[in-house]
């Protein structure tokens, strides 16, 4: 039961930290200049050229990262192998349903602007 | 001082159990290991290791409220009473304090602990600049008493893959050796999801070091050696 | 002189053929009552890094379901709203909170361990300390800010 290797695993949960600490400080930085939102302002910042790819890219970010956290909790506290593989099979249909409705959600947004 | 101190006996096949013992020290008794010398005549079917009595050897490694140390380098001042001995977390029991460290040095055979290098020998010994030498300080000092490893949760969860603390700064001892030429195949053995790569660093190893080493600093330059390689 | 030999080459996979890395065979009593080990403070960090990132693992589902509910229509966009404005969700948003800010702080923490900074066992201990203490604090202020 390796999936994704050492290494690799490894840089893929650093990479995707990095990557979610700079897109949280950007929310914070764009956060207070926003004013309160109403629906269609939502939706246009969701439809746009920038806030739908740096949506798409959090939750991209943010399923790799708990993937590889969750296997690594996984790998310590589950022993059984068929244990093992029901939970991590679990595991990545969430994260994978996760994404999914995301993207969905974004196109949707995307074809009616 | 009252003691109270792990008991079992495979021979009567009853559960391990706590038992209290009451021992004045005396002039003199210095450290844990001196009580424990002066509880084994009061009571001589207590189990422990010991030999050099000065942190070298590495045998009277245990849990000591709570947290893994040598008997013999453990000051009995400021040791809380009651003082509760227990053996090293995480290892089969053996009798009484003492554990079955197999595994443990499975792990240390494991990453090859010795000088690989296949060019021709010299005439003399293969030398090494004061700071190719220095590099190796902070490494070569570990006894394998192995109070790092029974104290790190990941090799509590994984002992029979994760490599512990223990075996990866002796891995890093002879990556980190100018000597050695076989650094790309330790790197290669040590890029696994279980060997190297179960650490989290949360850094007990360091804490309890008893000589005050630092596996999980050589663990991090395992970690960074592996970047530097691939990238 | 006597030349030193140079150690055989070890069989290959195998280093130490007579060496036992599985569990050993024979049923011997291990300790490992965690409640009788007493946990450096780093220790403590790491285990409230794990507990923070499962909780941050669970709102992810409901995260995407909210944020497809808000796109849908005006009027989901409005239960969504009212939702996140009843009581039951301040305490939700309290623990998410907190989650938020330690598992950040905390992966901060170990990003810079990683490239050696702070990874010396007293600056290690400090920093421990300190996002055990600022991630509460931090959690508060995400809330007030949030509600305000």
């Amino acid at each position: 039961m390796r999936l994704f290797t050492g290494q690799r695993a490894w840089v893929v949960q650093r990479l995707s930290a990095l990557l979610l600490l700079v897109l949280i400080l950007l929310a914070m930085l764009a956060l207070p200049f926003a004013s309160p939102l109403d629906f269609s302002a939502w939706r246009a910042l969701a439809g746009g050229a920038l806030g739908g790819p740096l949506i798409a890219l959090l939750f991209g970010a943010l399923c790799a990262h708990a993937w590889v956290g969750m296997r690594d909790i996984v790998l310590d506290y589950l022993q059984p192998r068929g244990l093992r593989l029901a939970v991590l099979g679990l595991i990545t249909v969430v994260l994978l349903g996760v994404l999914a409705r995301v993207l969905l959600s974004l196109a949707m947004v995307a074809l009616a602007a | 001082m009252r003691l109270n101190i792990y008991r079992y006996d495979p021979e009567r096949g009853d559960p391990p159990r706590m038992q209290a013992y009451d021992v004045q020290p005396e002039a003199g008794d210095k450290k844990l290991l001196d009580l424990l010398m002066r509880l084994r005549v009061q009571d001589d079917s207590l189990s422990f290791r010991r030999s050099c009595r000065e942190g070298v050897c590495g045998s009277d490694a245990m849990n000591i409220n709570g947290r893994n140390g040598l008997a013999c380098l453990t000051a009995l001042d400021g040791l809380k009473e009651p003082i509760v001995l227990r053996p090293l977390p995480g290892f089969p029991v053996i009798r009484d304090l003492v554990v079955d460290m197999t595994q443990f040095f499975a792990h240390y055979h494991s990453i090859r602990p010795w000088l690989i290098n296949d060019e021709p020998l010299p005439e003399r010994e293969r030398l090494q600049t004061p700071t190719e030498r220095e590099r190796l300080d902070g490494l070569y000092e570990c006894i394998l008493c192995a109070c790092c490893s029974a104290f790190c949760p990941s090799y509590w969860w994984n002992p029979d893959k994760f490599i512990g603390p223990s075996g990866l700064l002796q891995a890093y001892r002879f990556i980190a050796d100018s000597r050695d030429t076989a650094s790309a195949e330790r790197l290669d053995f040590l890029d696994d999801v279980y060997r190297l790569y179960r650490c989290r660093t949360i850094m007990n190893c360091t804490e309890v070091c008893p000589k005050g080493l630092s596996p999980s600093h050589a663990i991090e330059r395992i970690r960074l050696a592996l970047l530097q390689r691939s990238s | 002189m006597v030349p030193v030999r140079a150690a055989p080459a070890p069989p290959a996979g195998s280093y130490c053929p007579r060496a036992r890395m599985d569990k050993p065979p024979h049923r011997l009593p291990v300790f490992l009552n965690l409640a009788q080990i007493r946990f450096p403070i780093g220790a403590i960090a790491s285990i409230a890094h794990r507990v923070s990132g499962v909780l941050l693992f669970i709102a992810l589902p409901v995260l995407a379901a909210l944020l497809h509910a808000s796109l849908r229509s005006e009027a989901d966009f409005a239960s969504v709203r009212g939702l996140l404005s009843s009581p039951l969700s301040l305490v939700v948003a309290g623990v998410l909170a907190w989650a938020l800010a330690h598992h950040v702080l905390a992966g901060i923490r170990h990003l810079l361990m990683d490239v050696g900074i702070g990874s010396e066992l007293e600056r290690a201990r400090a920093s421990a300390r300190l996002i055990l203490v600022a991630a509460p604090a931090l959690a508060l202020l995400l809330l007030v800010w949030g509600l305000s």
